[in-house]
């Protein structure tokens, strides 16, 4: 069965009035990078966590990798295809490390524990923090934290991975640590869909750029199309805003 | 241990993880519980009449109060953990069943509620009984203990549900939304995610009721429990030395009240030093 990977409807969300999300649509191919960029409060969180229906959203249809997000067995099914990293890394901040990542192998995979252990130390070799795996998530930094965040979310063999800002909420030197294992899966083929105004990393890792505003998508193109000659003015408003930092 | 200090060592660390001095030192309040068992045995050597005989008199009521506490204290923990779950699910019926409970209860006193729980629900067991046809019913006979403990549970439970459900929703948003996000049910998240790190939340306040509930139990003495304040009474109906009977039952409770709070405090300290 070819054809996108995401694809997502018609989609409206309405948060009390707030109508967040009004009549998205996007398809996402497999192995395809996609980067949503917009202001705050664009609705492009909102997407990208109706994907994995962490948001209910009130019309419209997702479906990911085949399996419409419309039954509590699917959404569990989805989950497990699709791993999501957030702005506030979450890790489980009463579990070490490697607790992060073996968790939900073994509860939800049903991995035995060596083999949970063993592809989790993998997993923190692969971002580069091989020697963090006992330690609890307040010991470590803010880009070893989101790092430990991205292994966790890969040790359970997603298909697909959404990025929520993950580097926002980081200090400057910790974001191209970040970035790089990022640069790393992108390569390697995941799907992947980041929401990020880092627009290195967008034109290094993206296929296509999509601009967000007021729940609807404005514009989508390439990296270079996107930055270098919009024709359209509120993309080009706001990148003026964006890329003068 | 090594005593000597790491100069420079700590600085490049990116954030030290304060831990309490565990071990090396012993919590001086231990010292008070201390100070009270001692006056309780200075009383009982120097003056054996009354002291001795009341101690002796009421110490199976010891035995009762404890157990009634402990036993009730359990069912509690259970009750609140039901209660909190019910007063969070996104189930209109479950939600209204346990909010309608806490809130009534709350605002019921715990002495009439063990009243009614001895004196009145018997009765209305034995008219079901008898609209039924059910001899077993009729013939229902209320246990004064296992009705008391049924009244503990049910009132100290509502308080139980909100502890918990205050250290169940002061956990980030964010650690439910990633157990999820990572396949995890609901009731997964809950007991490996989110319960762990409540449980360090709440057991003060859990601490703090399980002495209260040790002082309330104090109140199934009217409810025909042989408890320690019961006992206590009934030394002092036949002896007629209220100084002596009140005091020393007071002082055992005391005994009772503060090794609970030492109990407690040590908990908190072990559930608490890595993070």
């Amino acid at each position: 069965m070819e054809g996108p990977v995401i694809r997502i409807e018609n989609v409206h969300k309405h948060f009390g009035r707030v109508h967040a999300l009004q009549g998205i649509s996007l398809n996402v191919d497999k192995g395809e990078v996609v980067v949503i960029i917009g202001p705050s409060g664009s609705g492009k969180s909102t997407l990208l966590r109706c994907i994995n229906r962490l948001e209910e959203y009130n019309s419209g249809r997702i479906v990911v990798d085949g399996i419409p997000l419309d039954s509590t067995q699917n959404i569990n099914a989805v989950r497990q295809e699709v791993g999501i990293v957030f702005q506030s890394f979450n890790l489980f901040s009463h579990l070490t490390a490697m607790e992060n990542l073996t968790l939900a192998q073994r509860i939800v995979r049903k991995r035995p524990r060596e083999e949970s252990q063993k592809i989790a130390l993998d997993l923190f070799i692969k971002v580069g923090i091989p020697d963090k795996a006992d330690s609890y998530p307040l010991q470590l930094s803010g880009g070893q934290q989101q790092r430990v965040a991205i292994a966790r979310a890969l040790a359970m063999n997603p298909k697909i991975m959404l990025f929520d800002e993950p580097t926002s909420a980081l200090d400057p030197e910790m974001i191209a640590e970040v970035l790089n294992v990022m640069l790393v899966l992108a390569r390697e083929g995941m799907t992947m869909v980041v929401i990020s105004h880092e627009m290195g990393f967008a034109r290094a890792a993206a296929n296509r750029v999509v601009f967000i505003d007021e729940g609807q998508v404005v514009e989508e193109s390439t990296p270079e199309d996107m930055f270098a000659s919009s024709s359209n003015e509120r993309t080009k408003l706001f990148l003026s805003k964006v890329l003068q930092i | 241990m090594d005593k000597q200090p790491k100069p420079g060592s700590r600085g490049s660390k990116l954030v030290t993880i304060p831990t309490f001095g565990r071990a090396k030192h012993i919590d001086p309040w231990w010292g008070l519980v201390a100070l009270v068992v001692a006056s309780i045995a200075v009383l009982v050597t120097v003056r054996p009449d009354p002291f001795r005989n009341i101690l002796l008199f009421v110490r199976d009521g010891v035995t009762v109060t404890i157990f009634i506490t402990v036993t009730a204290f359990v069912a509690i923990l259970v009750v609140g953990l039901l209660g909190a779950l019910g007063r969070l699910s996104r189930n209109r019926i479950i939600h209204t069943v346990s909010t309608l409970y806490v809130e009534l209860i709350r605002g019921i006193p715990l002495l009439v509620q063990l009243i009614w729980w001895y004196f009145a629900f018997p009765v209305v067991v034995q008219h079901v009984g008898e609209w039924l046809n059910v001899s077993a019913l009729v013939n229902y006979r209320a246990n004064a203990i296992s009705t008391a403990i049924v009244g503990l549970v049910f009132c100290y439970g509502a308080y139980m549900t909100e502890i918990y459900r205050a250290g169940i929703q002061s956990i980030p948003k964010g650690q439910m939304e990633a157990a999820r996000s990572l396949g995890m049910t609901y009731a997964q998240a809950m007991r490996h995610i989110i319960l762990p790190q409540a449980i360090r939340v709440v057991l003060p306040p859990v601490g703090n009721e399980f002495i209260a509930l040790l002082k309330d139990s104090s109140l199934v003495s009217v409810v025909a429990v042989a408890d320690l304040t019961r006992r206590g009474r009934e030394f002092m109906s036949t002896h007629f030395n209220p100084i002596e009977v009140w005091t020393m039952v007071a002082l055992i409770y005391l005994v009772m009240t503060l090794f609970s709070g030492r109990l407690v405090a040590w908990m908190e300290k072990r559930y608490h030093p890595e993070t």
